[in-house]
């Protein structure tokens, strides 16, 4: 991936002199700078050059700061670190960045397992019992069965 | 293989009721340019895929719309929850309704069952990644349209989100094509196709 230091985040390098009937992307220069976990899930991106939203619709209102809330936000980071990774695989800062955050996102599940409940099947071993199919299930949130 | 997480990738916590908005974004679980769509054309189109980048991308992506479809089946589901006759008949769901109660079915806006016509697999790999491009700015502008007519904030709040990842996905495929392309002969990038002809 060549960079272009002329470019700002919103920005990025394509050749002067490009092919032609070939659909061309600027690509992404690097990982940073980057939102907080807590703002990027909010925002819908961990990459302020992409946020791009329509008309005026920022979000209003804060995500409540639940466990839950907190291991959405560190399993959004790494996912959009992932997808920046599929397509910059030789990032190495931003591999740095995803592995850091993996292993956050680690403890937050454990910490929230042992607080709700599984999140996969298998974390259901850690209960004394079958306790997978208890509700709240993930639609469930804020009706008669998503109160516990 | 798959592992499901008992969680969604962002909140959804709709209070009140709201067939006539369920009406329009039922349309993102089983429409020409909704969730179910995406996740099959991404998941489809990998298996001839000969590069190792653009496999990555589209199941990463592909995984992620199938927590897209959970999400928007969980809009439509809240929307309708608790929901009385009465406003079924104000809201002008008794055609949807009548078929499915409250339950989530994968149709269009108009009342079409889901059709797998409404995306390709064309095995070639300039022609899947613009489907790809061009699904996403679908997508996208469906989202728009959406929070144009929307007026609950809960419901905005999860439309937004959505909305802002295909635009993070567009990026990512127009970053793969830029990967896949660079690799083709760079004289003629339409003299082969690499997902089917065979190439040093």
């Amino acid at each position: 991936m060549q960079n272009n230091e002329s470019c700002t985040y919103k920005e990025g390098p394509l050749p002067s002199c490009a092919p032609l009937a070939v659909p061309m992307v600027a690509a992404q220069q690097s990982s940073e700078p980057a939102y907080d976990s807590a703002d990027a899930l909010v925002k819908g991106t961990l990459f302020p050059g992409l946020d791009l939203p329509f008309m005026d619709y920022v979000a209003s209102c804060p995500i409540e700061n639940t466990p839950l809330a907190e291991l959405m936000a560190l399993d959004f980071v790494c996912q959009e670190l992932a997808l920046y990774l599929d397509t910059h695989p030789d990032d190495k800062e931003a591999f740095k960045s995803w592995k850091s955050f993996t292993a956050l996102a680690k403890e937050g599940r454990k910490r929230y397992v042992e607080m709700c409940g599984p999140v996969t099947r298998s974390d259901t071993a850690m209960f004394d019992s079958w306790v997978w199919p208890e509700d709240p299930w993930p639609w469930n949130a804020g009706g008669k069965a998503g109160k516990k | 293989m798959f592992v499901y997480e008992k969680k969604l990738q962002y909140p959804v916590r709709i209070k009140n009721p709201n067939p006539a908005m369920a009406k329009y974004i039922i349309t993102q679980y089983g429409g020409p340019d909704g969730e179910l769509g995406a996740s099959l054309r991404y998941l489809s189109q990998r298996y001839s895929m000969p590069y190792p980048e653009v496999k990555a991308i589209l199941t990463d992506i592909g995984v992620e719309e199938l927590g897209h479809l959970e999400m928007v089946g969980t809009i439509v589901h809240q929307l309708t929850r608790n929901m009385t006759v009465e406003q079924v008949e104000k809201a002008g769901f008794q055609d949807y309704f009548v078929d499915h109660t409250a339950g989530v079915y994968a149709q269009a806006a108009a009342g079409w069952p889901y059709n797998a016509a409404s995306f390709a697999v064309k095995g070639d790999v300039i022609a899947d990644l613009s489907e790809d491009m061009g699904a996403e700015q679908k997508a996208r502008v469906t989202y728009d349209n959406i929070l144009r007519m929307a007026d609950d904030p809960d419901v905005i709040d999860a439309i937004r989100f959505l909305r802002e990842r295909e635009v993070v996905h567009f990026q990512r495929f127009g970053e793969a094509m830029g990967i896949a392309t660079s690799r083709m002969d760079q004289r003629n990038v339409y003299a082969v196709n690499p997902a089917f002809d065979k190439t040093k």
